[in-house]
């Protein structure tokens, strides 16, 4: 709100003292705005991918990659409007609650998320230059993709710090309606990682140690942050719930519409887009931490993540690798599981279109990688609980 | 006395499929159109082919084009073919692009819609990685800034949370607060530094894994064994490339050029036999002593074509006369080239016209280069005789030798190649018999500006007859 009834001869500094003793009320407008740009990241991301799986040939201006780019633009003028109405206008209701940076004032998730922008932004000339160099790269993880990752990163990160000064700060309703924002961006922060990992956490490396080894990475730090940080007793199950409603939807969705493949080769006939494959079970061990921490609540981060690895990663394990072969089965070859589905690339003999397995390590390689993904699933907790512990305390 | 010289190779020139010359060019009838199809292929892999068709037929509706895999073993189906797009200007010229994915071996199937029914071809082309391209100065200048940025961002903001987020509205952050985030900056700023270095490594990672797949051509390795010339095809190592695997080009495994080098003024045209030992094998005919560049054509089992390049140092040979399709010409020292030149003396009267028109020659224009036998009168020569199923083979040779394209009426793509694009038809690309023109035509464009040399063979009366012309290029 603005102060439009204040007289011309009332001094500034006396209205500026009254806007800021006067709380938002309303979730702020960049929140909005963050948490739309999230969206958009996310939704363009699982698009993308599947125009590849499925039409394969793409401009930079196809919807999904401007839905991607809109998440830097979003982030970035919106983080670079409020960092600067913050620093020059003196009756900003957040000039006592920021942060400084080069003598730029604003909330300390508006630099992060602005910092994300840039990245998303600095990644588009590197890309189209890596594209003449080395060719039309079409996997996910190069290194223009890795800084445009950690762009979209930054943005969900800075979100989610913009969400938590404000939630820190609030009471009553505002601060419930900004846990919920906060937890589906949470959600969302999942989502991205998982998709970067996509292309080595495939079905048909369910049955490996490694697989849950590279799960164990992403998963418990995202979880265990941000339900700290958000002090919701079901926190972990809602992350995790948003990032299996989320992935799931889009792969539902992505198979409405029709697609062909505009590339060579084509191995498999492709008539629509291709969903990504059904999303991981995590919120079963998500469920089992958000018990856990229940019970645990007065221990120290450090034994708590060393309890919390441990029940991630059993948990997920006991879940996952049956649920692996159910999806390998007849069973799952249909729309809602959607193992049917197949990019154009896939080699008709390849274990992918077979629904086999690559075998799991053999003999002691096996116990060295699961005994690798339990310290990770550990460290990575810790990291977590540590984080979110910081956040808790998050108030600019 | 068995005679033992030993060879030299100098040098073997990069690019493939012909050296230095990687656009094919290609003349044939889809149906009942005929075709002038130029492909430009990417120089990265994956990436962009550019098409240019023109139709001879000016009742052409629309034009498709997709990309397949040639020689490939498997079920594959057809993408989305594109439409090709007629020019304003010319409605009878049509352009295109379409992504090559993979390295190896590709064709461009055409399929011609007009007034008088459908019409399918299909052009062999080459995917090959041949170069890295650097990062211009004026992307470095965006991208440097941008990261400087990013970087020291992240070391501030990295600061900034924990300085100044943490605290209540309005208060101010205390010494020991601000000594803290000096503290975390230089850690973080230790961290960035990893990051880029851990970033810079997985980008050498990159480009090794892509400098792996960058072709690399046969090279030639040459010796000389009692009046044998005695070749090696070497590999430099290129994916699982083999040398096992060669097809037949009428009827011979390779097709040999050796050019007197750096006159130009001899050329052979040769097809070495492959011994037992893999190694290819070919009695020298009479040469004098000097260097010799070698260029031979091979095309591997899935269309591949490649040259393998090479040079050598000969003594004067004897040799042995030329036999069944080995052929031989000479011309004037390369550099008294006359560019207005437009006939090349042959025996017992005869010449060979190069009916060009007055326009310049420009690079990366695709052009029928017409070449007409004529007897001592000016008239057309009689009795004109298929040489290897082909009314002519040409040769188009930069001065520098960094160009060199073995190039037949159907264009530059190998007969095997096609034969394997068109299995429908098996004489795809070849003339017939009987009625054979005294005149012949080479489609093919120049990849770059210079002076080239050009040597074209035709038969008449069982003779194998060689004309040869320079060309200046304008860019």
């Amino acid at each position: 709100m603005t102060p439009a009834t204040a007289s011309a001869s009332a001094s500034a500094t006396a209205s500026a003292s009254e806007d800021r003793d006067r709380a938002p009320q309303n979730v702020p407008w960049y929140v909005w705005c963050s948490v739309a740009a999230v969206t958009f990241a996310m939704v363009g991301v699982h698009w993308d991918i599947s125009w590849h799986r499925s039409i394969g040939r793409d401009t930079f201006w196809t919807p999904a990659h401007i839905a991607i780019h809109l998440c830097g633009v979003l982030a970035g003028i919106s983080c670079g409007y409020l960092v600067l109405s913050t620093t020059f206008n003196p009756r900003s209701l957040l000039r006592d609650c920021s942060v400084w940076i080069w003598g730029f004032r604003g909330p300390l998730g508006a630099f992060i998320a602005a910092w994300g922008g840039i990245a998303m932004i600095t990644s588009a000339p590197f890309d189209n230059w890596w594209h003449d160099a080395y060719g039309l790269d079409v996997k996910i993880l190069s290194p223009p993709h890795m800084v445009l990752a950690l762009g979209i990163f930054a943005v969900h990160a800075g979100a989610l710090i913009l969400i938590l000064g404000q939630m820190n700060r609030a009471t009553g309703a505002l601060q419930e309606r900004l846990q919920k924002m906060f937890l589906y961006v949470g959600g969302m922060t999942l989502v991205l990682l998982t998709v970067l990992q996509m292309e080595i956490t495939s079905r048909i490396l369910m049955h490996t140690a490694h697989f849950y080894y590279l799960v164990a990475l992403v998963a418990p730090p995202v979880l265990a942050g941000v339900a700290r940080a958000s002090r919701f007793k079901w926190a972990a199950t809602t992350v995790a719930g948003v990032y299996c409603g989320f992935v799931f939807l889009m792969g539902r969705i992505l198979t409405l519409f029709p697609a062909e493949p505009k590339l060579g080769p084509v191995y498999h006939q492709v008539t629509q887009f291709t969903p990504p494959e059904f999303p991981l079970l995590l919120i079963v061990p998500a469920l089992a931490l958000d018990l856990i921490w229940r019970r645990t609540a007065r221990w120290g981060t450090a034994r708590q993540a060393l309890v919390s690895g441990t029940v991630f990663l059993s948990v997920f394990a006991a879940v996952q690798w049956p649920f692996a072969d159910f999806l390998a089965s007849p069973e799952a070859r249909n729309w809602l599981f959607g193992t049917k589905y197949f990019g154009y690339y896939v080699a008709q003999g390849s274990l992918m279109a077979r629904f086999g397995f690559v075998g799991a390590e053999q003999g002691s390689a096996f116990w060295r990688e699961a005994a690798l993904a339990l310290v990770a699933a550990i460290c990575t907790s810790w990291l977590g609980l540590s984080w979110g512990n910081w956040m808790q305390r998050i108030r600019r | 006395m068995k005679l033992l010289a030993v060879c030299f190779v100098i040098a073997a020139l990069p690019v493939h499929g012909h050296v230095g010359s990687p656009d094919v060019f290609f003349e044939g009838n889809a149906g009942p159109y005929r075709l002038l199809i130029t492909i430009r292929p990417p120089q990265v892999v994956p990436g962009v082919a550019e098409i240019e068709i023109r139709s001879a037929s000016p009742d052409v509706r629309q034009i498709h084009i997709v990309p397949l895999r040639l020689g490939f073993k498997g079920a594959q189906f057809a993408p989305v073919p594109d439409v090709a797009q007629p020019s304003h200007e010319d409605p009878q010229f049509y352009t295109g692009a379409l992504w090559l994915m993979a390295t190896g071996s590709w064709q461009v199937r055409v399929d011609v819609d007009g007034a008088q029914g459908p019409g399918r071809i299909s052009v062999p082309v080459p995917a090959l990685a041949t170069r890295v391209a650097g990062m211009q100065k004026a992307m470095a200048a965006i991208l440097l800034p941008l990261a400087l940025v990013l970087c020291f961002g992240l070391v501030s903001i990295a600061g900034a949370a924990v300085r100044d987020a943490m605290l209540d509205p309005g208060k101010r952050p205390d010494p020991a607060r601000v000594r803290r985030a000096r503290i975390v900056m230089a850690v973080t700023a230790v961290l960035v530094a990893v990051g880029l270095w851990f970033g810079n490594s997985w980008w050498n990672l990159e480009a090794g894994f892509y400098s792996r797949i960058i072709f690399k051509p046969l090279q030639l390795k040459a010796s000389v064994d009692g009046g044998r010339l005695v070749l090696q095809l070497e590999d430099p190592g290129w994916l699982n490339r083999r040398t096992d695997d060669l097809l037949p080009d009428h009827n011979h495994l390779m097709h040999l050029y050796v050019i007197h080098v750096p006159e130009m003024d001899l050329v052979w045209h040769l097809h070495p036999e492959r011994g037992a030992d893999a190694n290819f094998e070919q009695r020298l005919p009479p040469m004098p002593a000097g260097r010799y560049a070698l260029y031979g054509d091979v095309v591997h089992a899935n269309g591949l074509a490649e040259t393998a390049s090479g040079e050598i140092e000969l003594p004067p040979t004897a040799g042995s006369p030329l036999i069944g399709d080995d052929a031989a010409g000479t011309g004037p020292p390369v550099a008294n080239a006359d560019y207005t030149r437009t006939s090349s003396p042959l025996a017992r009267g005869y010449r060979m016209v190069w009916v060009r028109g007055e326009g310049k020659l420009r690079a990366r224009q695709p052009y029928e280069f017409r070449f007409r036998l004529e007897d001592g009168q000016g008239k057309p020569a009689d009795n004109v005789q298929l040489y290897m199923g082909m009314l002519g083979h040409a040769a188009f040779v930069s001065a520098d030798r960094s160009v060199f394209a073995h190039v037949h009426p159907s264009g530059s793509v190998p007969m095997p190649a096609i034969e394997l694009a068109q299995p429908e038809n098996p004489h795809a690309g070849m003339a017939m018999q009987s009625g054979l023109p005294a005149e012949a035509s080479f489609p093919y464009g120049f990849p770059k500006s210079g002076a080239y040399r050009i040597f074209v063979q035709m038969k008449r009366a069982g003779e194998i007859v060689t004309g040869v012309f320079d060309a200046q290029v304008e860019p």
